[in-house]
């Protein structure tokens, strides 16, 4: 709009990462339905569960370990090649899957999408010196070898190297969480967060790594680290007490649709408006985090959006309180900093933006 | 930096990261507002924004992959997902007429 254009901020830099970690959180999104079921099924199943069952216990391995990373590899494959590409690329993830006694989420990320490329080099190549007649015949044998060969590849060249990465990276975060590091882990977490690359971080990174141990020590604190919803709902709260005039009467519904809709997007405007509020986040995140840390608490599973629900959901048993704790004290923290940056309202009248050229009720960001 | 006449306006993409979450919520908010104009709203992953979109709707901050995606479409950049002012404007030029420039 000519009245109102808000400055398109970001480097192509920031949206080369925003996208490449769009493409690892694509491959995992779509397939969260998936992941839920398994972490209900082991939350109430397992030995340790709400209603122990061990015939019903037997869905756990194979999900993680099978269903998940082919879906994963087949959604990444999908992205590449379409259908074809979708095929070869679950393919080629049962390539990385068999044998290797950790959930292989990063492989499949890299061999689904890598295989769908193949394939499509392949098409490229063969489609259009195919006689009339032999199409069906010669794509579904070009997508036949493909598939297998790539699933040999998996096998003997990337799945070794991606359980090695895993484990180290799983060995690296146990060291941070022994030596009470983890929470530091927010200081780039929530400001990575609010620039819109908070899919990317959990279900890119810090998901898959989440299942591993979750499925080695049956929780995983992972899970909890950039989904938290108790800092955004301390921001918006302080918002609501302190927070420019004509911002407080939209932050309610913003509490209700981050906090227990789980759309944590609802309130990165509110950081990006008066960027120092990142701080209070910041130490919202840590506060959480280390309560986590002290009380042991984990998640079975990804809760995703990251709603209050969602959290109580995948909660395995007995955890609650450890949970509630972390969340409860990241808003508490979130909330008094962030009201602290705020003057606790006595500089409104300075702060509130006038709009500079467009009528509206709604304020400009000026400070952003 | 494209424009169009608001009644050439027939489908409108909200874009966000993943597609799932805030994208879905604004569309829905804008499908109540421009109930009855026969105007199809969608919401999608920013990097595969649909080519027939006449305007996209997308966070400031995923302005540059959403251009990249949809080059020559209509951008309207929001700052804030309740009351955009932007958001308004938009509705408003649908309903009364006028160019959107984006």
């Amino acid at each position: 709009m000519t009245e109102y254009t808000p400055a398109v901020y970001g480097t192509g830099l920031k949206a080369t990462i925003q996208r490449v970690g769009g493409h690892l959180a694509a491959m995992i999104m779509p397939n969260i339905g998936a992941f839920i079921a398994w972490g209900l099924i082991t939350a109430l199943f397992i030995p340790v569960g709400w209603l122990p069952n061990e015939d019903f216990a037997k869905l756990v391995d194979p999900i993680i370990k099978v269903l998940l990373p082919v879906l994963i590899g087949y959604t990444g494959g999908r992205m590449v090649h379409g259908q074809r590409g979708a095929v070869v690329g679950a393919v080629a993830t049962m390539g990385v899957v068999v044998g290797a006694d950790i959930p292989m989420f990063l492989g499949a990320m890299i061999i689904g999408p890598l295989a769908a490329f193949v394939i499509k080099l392949v098409d490229g190549v063969v489609q259009q010196r195919t006689r009339a007649g032999f199409e069906m015949l010669v794509d579904n044998f070009t997508a036949g070898i493909a598939g297998a060969g790539m699933a040999l590849l998996g096998m003997w060249g990337i799945g070794p190297i991606v359980q090695v990465v895993t484990e180290a990276a799983g060995d690296a975060v146990e060291w941070l969480v022994n030596a009470n590091l983890l929470p530091l882990a927010s200081i780039l977490i929530e400001p990575a967060k609010v620039l819109f690359l908070n899919n990317a971080i959990n279900h890119g990174v810090l998901g898959p790594l989440g299942v591993a141990e979750a499925v080695r020590d049956g929780k995983s604190i992972l899970f909890m680290l950039e989904s938290n919803p108790g800092p955004g709902l301390g921001l918006l709260l302080a918002y609501l007490f302190f927070g420019p005039r004509s911002l407080r009467p939209s932050t309610p519904a913003a509490m209700i649709i981050q906090f227990f809709g789980g759309i944590h997007e609802i309130y990165f405007p509110y950081v990006l408006m008066k960027p120092r509020l990142i701080l209070a986040v910041i130490a919202g995140g840590a506060a959480g985090v280390f309560t986590f840390i002290v009380t042991g608490a984990g998640l079975v599973a990804t809760p995703s959006p990251g709603s209050i629900f969602a959290y109580l959901a995948v909660t395995p048993k007995g955890g609650w309180f450890g949970v509630l704790a972390g969340i409860v004290v990241a808003a508490g923290i979130s909330f008094a900093v962030a009201a602290a940056l705020l003057g606790f309202g006595r500089k409104t009248g300075e702060e509130t933006p006038a709009p500079t050229s467009e009528p509206e009720t709604t304020p400009a960001p000026q400070e952003a | 930096m494209a424009d169009i006449q608001s009644t050439d306006i027939r489908k409108i993409v909200v874009a966000c990261d993943a597609g799932m979450g805030s994208s879905v919520m604004l569309a829905s908010q804008l499908r109540k507002q421009l109930k009855g104009l026969g105007i199809e709203v969608e919401h999608t992953p920013v990097n595969s924004i649909p080519a027939d979109a006449d305007v996209v709707v997308c966070h400031s901050g995923l302005a540059d992959r959403a251009r990249k995606t949809a080059p020559g479409t209509v951008l309207v950049p929001i700052t804030i997902f309740i009351g955009d002012p932007a958001v308004t404007t938009l509705v408003t030029a649908i309903k009364n007429g006028g160019t959107v420039h984006g």
